[in-house]
């Protein structure tokens, strides 16, 4: 019979414990853990677009992050679900965001994925799982900088299967 | 006639100026619907409703979809996070 296998996902206000999360994915199968974590980045050097408008390298004092909670939620459920579906070697997986108001260095956001061994698939799971939370997990971040503020929006337009 | 709850987040919390409202509709009424009674009701929305999500009970939702009594709404920017 197979393991119930961890999944773990969350909206928080809170602090994101990465050794908490990683330990609470860790089975006495696991042998690897891939870990993302995106922060707040105080100074953007390479330039870059969102929704088709350029920005220009700039400083940023803080990000405030809000969420619409339940069906953030949910979305993460189905990309823990969506990870399962492609790599059956997963194990565990935390997804936390983190939201508030919240300043350059800080740990925003964490995908952890963990397997028997390294060679699974499971670098590919963690990035899978960040790149989809930020096509369809409702939150979003509002930029304060020197020269004022502005919400940021993504470009992905979800369709049917999303 | 059945009333929805809606949703605002992000901009759309800013353009509407409240992040909740509720609104009677006709039974049968789509999302397509529902953003022509919208900007009737809020003009500010005008502007970024070609490029809004929708949500129905959670889950994303497209013009041709019918909305189910008792529905919440949510209208929201492309998403931001991580």
């Amino acid at each position: 019979m197979k393991p119930t296998f961890p999944t773990i996902f969350s909206i928080t206000e809170d602090e994101i414990d990465i050794n908490k999360l990683v330990e609470q994915i860790t089975l006495t199968s696991t042998g690897a853990a891939a870990i993302f974590t995106g922060m707040v980045r105080g100074k953007t050097t390479r330039e870059g677009h969102a929704q088709g408008i350029a920005y220009a390298p700039h400083d940023t004092d803080y990000l405030e992050y809000e969420a619409y909670i339940p069906m953030a939620e949910e979305k993460m459920k189905q990309v823990a679900d969506e990870i399962r579906a492609r790599w059956d070697t997963i194990e565990g997986i935390a997804i936390v965001q983190r939201i508030g108001k919240l300043y350059p260095r800080t740990p925003t956001v964490l995908i952890a994925c963990t397997a028997s061994h390294r060679d699974t698939g499971v670098f590919e799971a963690a990035r899978y799982g960040i790149d989809r939370l930020k096509e369809i997990v409702p939150v979003w971040k509002k930029e304060f900088t020197p020269s004022g503020e502005e919400w940021v929006e993504g470009e992905y337009m979800p369709n049917k299967n999303d | 006639m059945h009333t929805i709850k809606i949703l605002f987040f992000a901009t759309f919390r800013t353009r509407a100026g409240m992040s909740s409202m509720e609104l009677e509709i006709k039974n049968g009424s789509t999302v397509g619907e529902l953003k022509e009674i919208l900007v009737a009701k809020i003009p500010a929305l005008e502007a970024s409703l070609h490029h809004t999500l929708l949500s129905i009970n959670r889950d994303f939702a497209f013009d041709e979809d019918v909305i189910p009594e008792g529905a919440e709404v949510a209208l929201f920017p492309p998403v931001s996070g991580g």
